[in-house]
C-alpha cells in the first residue's frame, strides 16, 4: 500500500506501564489485560492518514526495565516520533520520566516529537497521579499530553495521531529535511507528487522505483 | 573436544535412561548431577549435597532480615534507621529488597499466561519468587533482570512433569496391584521384582541378574522406582525425584544454567551490560555479532541483505539469547530445544585464561555455544525467503520477533547441527574489523548498498587455494572493506545473451530443487538485483509499494494471481499489526517495477518461491545430489573439455542439474512453462514466474561467476558436514575444479 510518509516511532517509559498494550490496542484494537513483558523491543505498524495523505506508523515498542536500556539506546536512532507513557495509579513512573526525558533528548535527533501518555486513565479511583501535574510536567519540557487508557481505548487513537499531525506539521513548515532519514521519516510514493518524491534520495535505495 | 568415544557412549546410554525424565537428565547435563556410569547412591549423595547447600543458603539470606532486625537493637540508631541513606545499612538493604520483591512479582504475575494453570498458581508463584530472589541476591552484580524468570520457569516445569511422570508409574503398578494380577500387561513376577527393589533400597538402577531372565522389568521403571525410594543413602534428602526438594533442585538447576559450570556459554552474560572486558562490548551484543558473523559465513547473500537494510542483531537476538529462545517456541518446543542446548557440552574448546584474549567470540568457544549460535542461524535462514522480499529493516525485526509456530523443529535443529562445525572454526577465524565495523558500534552498515562487494577473482583465488578457513577469512575482510570495486567492473560488462539465458533459467529452475543450489539460484538472482541497484533505478525502498504500476504487465495467469495476492498482504501488514509473519509471497521485491534491467528481481521472487517451502537445507537431499551427479559421471567428461567446449556449457550445465536433455530451445517460453509446472507440484503459491523470462537481456559472464562463487560457497557448506564418505568428497573435489572453471569462463 502506498503511503505518502513512514515515520518511525518509539515507545518509552518504565516497566509495566502499558506501553505494549498501547501499542496492541492501536494496532488490533483489542486489549489484553495480561500481556507478556516485552523483552528487548517488539514491533508494530498502521496506516494513518493525516491531511488526507496515507502515513504509515512504525512502532518500536521497548523494554521498559532499566536493565535494557545501556543496550537498547540504538533503538532511538531514527525516531520522528516518541511516546513517553507513565502509570497514573504508580507514582513512582511519574517520579522516573526526567530520566526518560533525559536519554530520550540524548540519544534521540533533537527534532524528534515526543508526547507524554499518562495510561490507566481507567483507573481513576487509584490515581497516583493528577492530571494537572502531568500537563505541568508537559509544559515545562515541550511535550504534548494526553491522558489516556489501552484497556478502553480512551485517546489511543488520538495519542498516536496527534503526534503524527505535529510531526507531519513540522514537515510542512521545513523543520524536516526529508531526505535525512535519521529524521525518522522517509518520504513515500503515495500522496506526494512527483518532484519531492523524486527528489528525495533516501526514498530511492532498493526496489521499485518512483514512477 | 573432551569426550572420549567411551564417555560419548557412556553419554548415550544416559540418555536413554532418563530420557523419559527430563529433569534429572538435564540436571546431569547442566553438571549438578555426576554424569556418566554413576550408581544411584552417587546421585542421591550429590543430590542431597545441593540441596543442603539450597536450605543454607536459604536460611542466611533470605531470613537475615529478621534477624539483623535484632541485631540492630544493638548498633545504634546512626546507621540503621529508616532514614539513612547508605545502602549498606540494615533498612537500606530492606527497602532494596522490598523493591526487589516487587519487581519480580510484577514480572511473575505476567509469566507465561497461556500456561497459568500451573505458573499462576500461589505455590509456583512462591517457589519461582524465592528462587529468584535469592539468586539475586547472592550475585548482586547481576540484581534481577527481565527475562531471569523466564529462564528458570521451565525448569521447575521439568521437574514438575517428572514428578508428574513418577505418579503415572506409581498409579501404574497401584493398578496392577488392586487388579490382582489379572492385568495382561506384565508378566506375574513383575511386581515381585517392585516389592524387592522397594526392600533393598540401596540397589542400583541395574535388573538384577537372577531376574533379568524370567521377571523383566522396563529398567526405566525401576530407576523411577529408586529415584523416589527413601531408604537409599541420604534418606529422604536423598530422593532424586522429591517434590519437597523441588524448590531446591530447581535453585541449583538455574545456578549452573546462569553461570554455566565454569564452561563457555553463562546465561547470566546474556543480563549483564557491563562491557566485556576484551573489546568494551556488552556480552549480548558480542555474541549478537557472532551470530552475524556466522551468518554472513553460511549465507552471505541474506545476511548482506540484512546488513543493508540496516537489521542490527541485537534487535532480535538479545530476547532471542537472554530467554535461550523461550519466546520463540512454544513451551513444549522449547524444552525439545533445551534437551538439545544442554546435551552438549559447555567446556570451553580453547582458551586458557591465558590466551582467553585471543577468542573473538566467547560464544562459540563450547559446543553448547556454537549450537545456540547456529541455532539462531538456522532459525534465520528458515525465514530467508520471507526476509529477502522484504525491504524494510521493521518488516523483517517483525518476522524475525513472531517466528512460524508451526516451525518443523526436527529440520531446524538438524540444520543448526550442520552449521555447528562451522561455528565453532569461525572463533578464530575473524579479523580484527568485525569490532569497529561490527553491527553494534556503525551507526550505518558498513556494507552499503551494492549488494555484493565481495571480491570475486579474490574470492575465487582464495577458494582455490582449498584453505577454507583463509577462504572464509579473505571473503570477511573483502566484505568490510571493498564496496564498489566489483560492481563498477559488473555494469560495464552487462550484456545480452538471450539464447544462453533462457537456457541457465531452465537449468536453475529444475537445479533449485535441491537446496544448495538452490542458494546458487538466489545468489545470481541477487547479484543482478544488485546490478539493478548499482545502475541507479532503484525506487522506493518500502515494502514495494509501487507494485502496481509495474511497467512489465503480468502475462502469465500465475504472475496476474500472484499481484492480486500480493495487493491483499500488502495492505493486510499496512492495516496491523503486531504479528505479521503472512507467506513468503508478501511484499515481494519482485514485483516491484523494474526499469530493465529487470529480470533480476522478478527471478530472484521465483527463485524463493520454489525455495520457500522450507529452505533448511536437507542433507539427504544433498547426498542424493551429489551421488547423481556422480554416477551419471558428468563430471570429468566436461571437465576435460569445458574449456574448447564454451558453446557447450549450458547443455552440460542443464545435464549436471540432472534434468535430462529436454532439449535445448532458445526461447523463453518452455521455460515458464516447466516453471508453472513445478511450483504447482511443490504447491507453493506461484510468483512471478512467468514473468521470470520475459525479460531476458540481463545475462553476462558475470552470472558464471557468480554461479561458481555460489557453487564454491555451497561446497564448503557440505563439506563442513561430519562423516562425508570418500566418495562424496571425490565428488565435492570435483566440484570444485568444475566451480574454478566456470569462474574462468
Amino acid at each position: 500500500m502506498s503511503y505518502a510518509y513512514l515515520f518511525k516511532y518509539i515507545i518509552i517509559g518504565d516497566t509495566g506501564v502499558g506501553k505494549s498494550c498501547l501499542l496492541l490496542q492501536f494496532t488490533d484494537k483489542r486489549f489484553q489485560p495480561v500481556h507478556d513483558l516485552t523483552i528487548g523491543v517488539e514491533f508494530g505498524a498502521r496506516m494513518i492518514t493525516i491531511d488526507n495523505k496515507p502515513i504509515k506508523l512504525q512502532i518500536w515498542d521497548t523494554a521498559g526495565q532499566e536493565s535494557f536500556r545501556s543496550i537498547t539506546r540504538s533503538y532511538y536512532r531514527g525516531a520522528a516520533g516518541a511516546l513517553l507513557v507513565y502509570d497514573i495509579t504508580r507514582r513512582e513512573t511519574f517520579n522516573h520520566l526526567a530520566s526518560w526525558l533525559e536519554d530520550a533528548r540524548q540519544h534521540a535527533n533533537a527534532n524528534m516529537t515526543i508526547m507524554l501518555i499518562g495510561n490507566k486513565s481507567d483507573l481513576a479511583h487509584r490515581r497516583a497521579v493528577s492530571t494537572e501535574e502531568g500537563e505541568q510536567f508537559a509544559k515545562e519540557n515541550g511535550l504534548i499530553f494526553m491522558e489516556a487508557s489501552a484497556k478502553t481505548a480512551q485517546n489511543v487513537e488520538e495519542a498516536f495521531i496527534n503526534t503524527a499531525g505535529t510531526i507531519y506539521k513540522k514537515i510542512q513548515d521545513g523543520v524536516f529535511d526529508v531526505s535525512n532519514e535519521s529524521y525518522g521519516i522517509k518520504v513515500g510514493y503515495g500522496g506526494i507528487p512527483g518532484p519531492s518524491g523524486g527528489k528525495d534520495g533516501s526514498a530511492s535505495q532498493a526496489g521499485g522505483c518512483c514512477s | 573436544m573432551p569426550s572420549s568415544s567411551g564417555e560419548l557412549s557412556a553419554d548415550l546410554e544416559n540418555n536413554r535412561r532418563f530420557s523419559d525424565l527430563r529433569g534429572v537428565q538435564w540436571r546431569i547435563d547442566l553438571g549438578i548431577l555426576p554424569s556418566s556410569s554413576s550408581t544411584v547412591d552417587d546421585l542421591r549423595r550429590v543430590t542431597a549435597n545441593s540441596r543442603r547447600s539450597y536450605a543454607a543458603l536459604r536460611r542466611k539470606l533470605l531470613t537475615n532480615r529478621l534477624i539483623s532486625k535484632d541485631e540492630s537493637n544493638f548498633r545504634g540508631l546512626v546507621m540503621d534507621n529508616p532514614l539513612s541513606q547508605n545502602p549498606d545499612s540494615m533498612w537500606g538493604r530492606f527497602f532494596h529488597k522490598a523493591e526487589l520483591e516487587k519487581m519480580v512479582d510484577q514480572d511473575l504475575s505476567r509469566l507465561y499466561p497461556e500456561h497459568g494453570s500451573y505458573f499462576q498458581t500461589t505455590g509456583c508463584q512462591g517457589v519461582l519468587r524465592r528462587i529468584l530472589l535469592l539468586w539475586c541476591i547472592r550475585y548482586p552484580n547481576y540484581g534481577y533482570r527481565q527475562g531471569m524468570h523466564e529462564l528458570l520457569a521451565p525448569l521447575l516445569y521439568v521437574l514438575q512433569a517428572d514428578l508428574e511422570r513418577l505418579s503415572e508409574v506409581r498409579k501404574q503398578y497401584q493398578d496392577y496391584f488392586t487388579d490382582n494380577f489379572d492385568g495382561l500387561s506384565f508378566n506375574d513376577d513383575t511386581d515381585l521384582s517392585y516389592k524387592s527393589d522397594l526392600g533393598k533400597g540401596e540397589d542400583n538402577t541395574g535388573i538384577q541378574k537372577d531376574e533379568i531372565n524370567d521377571n523383566y522389568l522396563d529398567p526405566k521403571i525401576q530407576t523411577i522406582i529408586s529415584f523416589s525410594d527413601a531408604y537409599g543413602a541420604e534418606g529422604e534428602l536423598g530422593i532424586v525425584l522429591s517434590e519437597k526438594f523441588m524448590e531446591h533442585d530447581a535453585y541449583s538447576m538455574f545456578d549452573a544454567l546462569m553461570n554455566g559450570d565454569r564452561g563457555a556459554v553463562a546465561m547470566a552474560n546474556f543480563f549483564s551490560h557491563s562491557p566485556s572486558t576484551q573489546n568494551g562490548l556488552p556480552p549480548v551484543i558480542e555474541a549478537s555479532s557472532a551470530l552475524y558473523h556466522l551468518l554472513s559465513i553460511v549465507d552471505l547473500s541474506l545476511y548482506t541483505h540484512l546488513v543493508e537494510l540496516g537489521v542490527e542483531p541485537q534487535y532480535f537476538a538479545l530476547r532471542w539469547f537472554r530467554v535461550l529462545f523461550g519466546r520463540e517456541f512454544a513451551l513444549e518446543d522449547l524444552l525439545v530445544v533445551w534437551d538439545e542446548i544442554f546435551a552438549l557440552d559447555n567446556n570451553k574448546l580453547r582458551g586458557s585464561s591465558e590466551n582467553e584474549s585471543e577468542v573473538t567470540f566467547w560464544i562459540l568457544n563450547s559446543s553448547r555455544g556454537a549450537f545456540i549460535s547456529s541455532l539462531a542461524v538456522s532459525m534465520i535462514l528458515y525465514l530467508r525467503s520471507s526476509l529477502l522480499a522484504t525491504e524494510n529493516a521493521t518488516s523483517c525485526l517483525q518476522r524475525l520477533l513472531n517466528f512460524p509456530a508451526d516451525v518443523n523443529l526436527g529440520k531446524l535443529i538438524e540444520k543448526a547441527k550442520s552449521i555447528m562445525n562451522l561455528a565453532t572454526d569461525a572463533i578464530n577465524s575473524i579479523p580484527e574489523p568485525i569490532h569497529s565495523g561490527g553491527p553494534y558500534e556503525a551507526g550505518k552498515p558498513k556494507v552499503h548498498g551494492h549488494g555484493h562487494s565481495r571480491s570475486l577473482s579474490s574470492d575465487v583465488a582464495a577458494a582455490a587455494s582449498l584453505v577454507p578457513e583463509s577462504y572464509w577469512e579473505e571473503k570477511w575482510r573483502v566484505l568490510n572493506t571493498e564496496e564498489d570495486r566489483k560492481q563498477v567492473g559488473l555494469s560495464k560488462q552487462v550484456q545480452n545473451r538471450i539464447k544462453g539465458w533462457s537456457e541457465k533459467v531452465k537449468m536453475l529452475t529444475k537445479v533449485s530443487r535441491s537446496p544448495v543450489t538452490r542458494n546458487l539460484v538466489d545468489d545470481i538472482a541477487r547479484s543482478e538485483k544488485n546490478e539493478k541497484l548499482v545502475s541507479g533505478n532503484g525506487g522506493g525502498e518500502e515494502e514495494n509499494s509501487s507494485i502496481f504500476s509495474d511497467p512489465v504487465s503480468p502475462r502469465g495467469l500465475a504472475s496476474s494471481n500472484n499481484m492480486t495476492n500480493n495487493n491483499d498482504h500488502e495492505n493486510e501488514t499496512d492495516r496491523s499489526s503486531v504479528a505479521s509473519n503472512s507467506p513468503v509471497n508478501e511484499n515481494n521485491p519482485c514485483l516491484g517495477p523494474s526499469p530493465s534491467p529487470s529480470i533480476t528481481s522478478e527471478r530472484y521472487c521465483s527463485t524463493e518461491d520454489i525455495g520457500s517451502p522450507l529452505p533448511v537445507s536437507d542433507v539427504p537431499e544433498e547426498d542424493l545430489f551429489l551421488k547423481e551427479v556422480k554416477n551419471e559421471d558428468i563430471i570429468r567428461k566436461p571437465m576435460l573439455n569445458l574449456r574448447d567446449r564454451r558453446s557447450g556449457k549450458f547443455q552440460w550445465l542443464w545435464m549436471f542439474s540432472k534434468t535430462g536433455p529436454e532439449g535445448s530451445s532458445d526461447k523463453s517460453e518452455p521455460t515458464t512453462s516447466y516453471v508453472t509446472d513445478f511450483n504447482q507440484k511443490n504447491a507453493v503459491p506461484s510468483s512471478t514466474t512467468a514473468d521470470e523470462t520475459e525479460k531476458p537481456e540481463v545475462v553476462d559472464n558475470n552470472n558464471l561467476k557468480n554461479l561458481a562463487q555460489s557453487m564454491l560457497e555451497n561446497i564448503e557448506v557440505i563439506e563442513s558436514v561430519e562423516n562425508l564418505s570418500k566418495d562424496t568428497l571425490e565428488a565435492l573435489k570435483e566440484l570444485r575444479k568444475i566451480s574454478n572453471l566456470l569462474s574462468e569462463m
